[in-house]
């Protein structure tokens, strides 16, 4: 094995900024809310609690001030997705504020075997739960038990039946994942919002719900009213990000805050209060965080929660409100309301992600949206510029689903190739697809058969789509193609997928900025590539009972994506990526609208430290990356 | 009498059981269950679910046993232990979430009950005596608007003018420190200071409609002969009119009051969502759309008991005003 230490993916940089920033002594400060306890000899002494090497944080703006409440708010119970983003993000390794390299956190460093199947991590020396107790290789060991007990329902790669993973612990502070096959992307994993999972289960904590640690956990769980230990489990000790977690404020974490108020079905608010254990200092010293307190509105009305932002009720939040709808609103109210609105820049190629079902159950409409001229003729018949205007206000810009400008991956022929609205362009491609126009103007198929196309959305979870849709029916309808927009439920809108009976769904155009992590629409990638899904299932070998076998550029992209997943290299990872890209922009499986405008958050204008502008993305959970425990309120 | 209400509590047990039935079956009649919702919003926030671990729920869950299996456990569990089954999405005993927010229904609308109550009889004994008076057409009117306008558009209106003019967000029942305290009078007063505005809304509507049929029952009775009668013998026109025509024209009124309960919850879901209240009416309608089949099933069979128990007490209260009720039976 070779033992160089991989700082990320640019190391050297990240390791050298990280030793100047070193330098002053560690531990000076805490927040004065801690001191009374510290005096009192409850809590011990600030050096006693930090690790011996703490992470240490550069703020983005100025060394900050100590105290104050963030307040935002949840929207319904189940809404897990908000704390997860500011929260819920401290696994053993994080992106930058770049999304450019991984760097260390839980983990002070790690080394990658070369044949990318040993992942040796080593963590901060004296890291501690936020109970005192110490956070240590076991518990990862304990997590990964956890995780791989097959009546247990908790998934992520511990849990992978196609490359299993084993854990070797080497002493207090290193481990090792061992997997059986290569596995490349564990780093992007890891720093994504699912790294919290291994470090998720504290074993001095979670043990006692556990039958491998306490035997009589299944009489226990009983005894407090479960019918198994898994409920029991499930309730008191959640893994990962799962809402219930935060039901549960007994359970030791690592974040920068713990649950005071829990989050219970009949909450109206979610509290956090301080990790007095948290591990990060600012470059001065000063034990982070910085904020003192959270407190989460549990709302069901969007409506409260807009109103609230117009009052400066909320210090932060872009999640639920700031809809382009919305913006006007917030736009005027800036100075009443003692707030200003941020750029985020999502990761979203795509507003809307048109796909037309591959595997359709009827071979003649299979046959017919495999065909590319189908799908080119399509493209050429929309009027992307008047979508834009419309129902985008003029913000974006017609695009296909391809990555994003600000990506690595970006090849502007990919993302504006068939863009033009040109119907004559789409009648050509229409004949060179074996359609038939009808003497009124309509296409039929080469039979005579009338074509009439189903597209299924959901208007509750976007309301554009229908806008959107409207649009595309009235344009495709001047090019001699008749669509019907089937609005229905998202239950309905899953089941229907392994059925194959569908002529079309749409969804967001995921994987802009996170092409290698979600690249269902360059590839037959994952269920969500349900222009493809009997595909997918054939690559996975998941619901063999309705595999089909791939086209052979399909199949070219998946042996490409298994050889990627296994290498540990970096740039030859960027490689097979592009390669994958390339074959995609060929086939065209997916046809896009248009590139989603800038979007936005709103802070209250005493809240310090927050970037002007900011990459968003649900796998590089915004704003976490950008360290909301070094956001720090000023004075007014 | 005692006959009487024996018969109709045994003809109670077996509509609580038939409305079980039904609610659990029409709970499962949408495609999916609790885990497609589930795996469809961690979709839709960029996340992805294993199958395998779908597979481990789904088998942990029952789903996929046939419908009278599930749900005999289910009502079984009520039957012998109380024990309404667990909340998917809460993974905690539907019983732990549903007491405090019904509660809060129930005295919520149980207020605005009371407000539109107070408010409507006298207006409705007004408009009826003094009929085509300005007065009459005055409270008709607004009765006509209090009806004709939308409650989430009422209830959007007041919170965005609360936020113009007093620079208040109005929602919640209660202000944050409040909000898990015992009740106090600084709590009652805390209660009312935020609960203006749903009562508010929710009595406008049914003031309305009260205004209406006692208006029209009035005028009915006030016409015959017996209140000629009355008047002549030299009776005050106060009693003259409170003591028999009012009463009779209650009639319907009380005979509607068990179905008072159950539609104030479900015409309250939309206020209690704009308003953000902690009620049972949000919670159901999230259990549903999440498919959490238990906590569903709990809320709806609830609501369906507090039917027929107010059926019940409208039935007596409706023997007691008015003793032709009592006496037909024989």
């Amino acid at each position: 094995m070779r033992k160089d230490f991989v700082f990320g993916l640019g190391g050297a940089v990240a390791l050298a900024a990280m030793m100047a920033a070193a330098v002053p002594a560690l531990g000076q400060q805490q927040s004065p809310v801690l001191d009374a306890a510290v005096e009192s000899g409850e809590l011990p002494a600030l050096a006693d609690r930090l690790p011996s090497d703490p992470l240490v944080i550069t703020p983005v703006e100025s060394v900050g001030t100590y105290g104050g409440t963030w307040r935002s708010a949840l929207r319904g119970g189940g809404d897990n997705a908000w704390i997860s983003r500011t929260v819920g993000y401290d696994g053993l390794v994080r992106y930058d504020r770049e999304w450019k390299e991984i760097i260390p956190n839980l983990a002070a460093s790690w080394e990658i075997s070369e044949d990318a199947k040993t992942y040796t991590f080593k963590l901060r020396d004296g890291l501690k739960w936020s109970d005192g107790e110490p956070f240590t290789s076991a518990d990862v060991a304990f997590a990964m038990e956890v995780f791989q007990t097959p009546s247990y329902a908790a998934g992520s790669f511990m849990k992978n039946p196609n490359n299993k993973v084993s854990i070797e612990i080497v002493d207090d502070t290193t481990f090792k994942y061992v997997f059986e096959k290569p596995n490349g992307i564990l780093l992007d994993e890891l720093a994504s919002v699912n790294g919290i999972n291994p470090v998720s289960l504290p074993e001095h904590y979670c043990g006692q719900f556990f039958p491998g640690t306490n035997e009589a956990a299944s009489e226990e769980a009983k005894a407090a009213g479960f019918e198994t230990w898994e409920l029991w489990m499930e309730d008191r000790c959640a893994w990962g990000n799962e809402t219930i977690r935060y039901a549960n404020p007994e359970i030791p974490t690592l974040m920068a805050w713990m649950v005071e108020e829990p989050l219970t079905g009949s909450a109206t608010r979610l509290t956090f209060v301080r990790n007095p254990y948290y591990w990060k200092v600012d470059t001065e010293g000063n034990q982070l965080p910085y904020i003192d307190k959270l407190d989460m509105r549990v709302s069901d009305s969007v409506e409260e929660i807009t109103l609230m932002a117009l009052n400066g009720e909320i210090d932060y939040q872009d999640r639920h409100i700031a809809t382009t709808i919305n913006q006007p609103l917030f736009f005027d109210g800036q100075e009443a309301g003692g707030y200003h609105l941020g750029a985020n820049v999502s990761a979203h190629s795509n507003n809307m992600a048109l796909q037309f079902n591959f595997n359709h159950v009827d071979p003649k409409r299979a046959e017919l949206f495999q065909n590319k001229d189908f799908r080119i003729g399509i493209s050429h018949a929309l009027d992307r510029q008047e979508i834009v205007d419309v129902v985008f206000t003029g913000e974006g810009e017609p695009y296909q689903v391809a990555p994003r400008p600000e990506s690595v991956y970006y090849d502007e022929e990919y993302a504006k190739q068939y863009t033009e609205f040109d119907p004559e362009l789409a009648a050509q491609h229409f004949t060179a697809a074996g359609l038939v126009q009808g003497g009124d103007g309509m296409w039929t198929f080469a039979d005579g058969t009338p074509l009439v196309l189903t597209i299924d959305i959901i208007a509750a979870l976007r309301p554009e789509w229908v806008d959107i849709m409207e649009l595309v029916q009235l344009q495709l309808a001047g090019a001699g193609i008749k669509i019907e927009i089937n609005n229905i439920d998202r239950t309905l809108y899953y089941d229907k997928r392994p059925a194959g009976e569908y002529d079309a769904q749409v969804w967001t155009g995921d994987g802009g900025l996170d092409v290698v992590q979600e690249p269902r629409y360059y590839m037959a990638f994952s269920d969500e590539s349900v222009w493809a899904f009997r595909w997918v299932q054939w690559w996975q070998g998941t619901n063999p009972e309705i595999a089909e076998e791939p086209a052979d550029w399909a199949k070219q992209q998946m042996d490409l994506y298994d050889q990627l997943r296994a290498e540990g290299d970096a740039t030859k990872r960027e490689a097979l990526m592009k390669q994958i890209l390339v074959i995609g922009k060929e086939n065209f499986p997916v046809i896009g609208i248009n590139l989603p405008g800038p979007g936005y958050y709103i802070a209250r204008n005493n809240l310090k430290n927050v970037p002007a502008d900011m990459l968003f993305a649900y796998l590089f959970p915004t704003p976490a990356p950008y360290d909301p425990f070094q956001w720090y309120f000023a004075a007014e | 009498m005692l006959r009487f209400i024996f018969k109709r509590l045994i003809a109670m047990v077996l509509t609580i059981w038939a409305v079980s039935i039904v609610a659990f079956a029409i709970i499962q009649l949408p495609p999916g269950d609790y885990l497609t919702t589930y795996m469809a919003s961690l979709a839709a926030n960029g996340d992805r679910v294993d199958p395998a671990q779908i597979e481990a729920l789904r088998q942990r869950y029952g789903f996929g046993e046939p419908f009278l299996v599930q749900y005999w456990k289910w009502f079984s569990g009520i039957l012998t232990r109380g024990d309404f089954g667990q909340s998917f999405e809460w993974k905690a005993p539907v019983t732990s979430l549903i007491w405090g927010r019904l509660g809060n229904s129930i005295l919520l609308e149980g207020v605005a009950v009371m407000v539109m109550w107070l408010v409507a009889l006298p207006i409705g004994i007004y408009a009826a005596v003094r009929k085509y008076s300005f007065g009459d057409y005055l409270t008709t009117i607004g009765g006509f608007i209090g009806l004709a306008i939308p409650n989430f558009l009422f209830a959007l209106i007041l919170m965005y003018l609360s936020y113009v003019w007093f620079g208040t967000t109005i929602g919640g029942l209660f202000s944050p420190q409040f909000e898990q305290a015992h009740w106090s009078l600084p709590r009652i007063w805390d209660f009312l200071t935020h609960a203006w505005a749903p009562i508010l809304v929710l009595s406008t509507a049914g003031t309305a409609e009260l205004i209406r049929i006692l208006r029209a029952n009035l005028l009915d009775e006030l016409k015959k002969p017996y209140v000629t009668t009355a008047r002549a013998k030299g009776l005050s026109e106060f009693r003259t009119i409170m003591k028999y025509p009012v009463r009779v024209a209650l009639n319907p009124l009380v005979s509607t009051i068990g179905w008072l309960l159950p539609a104030l919850v479900s015409s309250s879901v939309i206020v209690s969502v704009v308003l953000n209240l902690p009620t049972a009416g949000p919670l159901l309608l999230r259990s549903l759309t999440s498919q959490d089949m238990f906590l569903a099933g709990a809320i709806i069979m609830l609501l369906g008991i507090l039917t027929v128990i107010g059926t019940l007490v409208s039935d007596l209260l409706l023997a007691w005003i008015d003793p032709r009720i009592r006496y037909g039976s024989k």
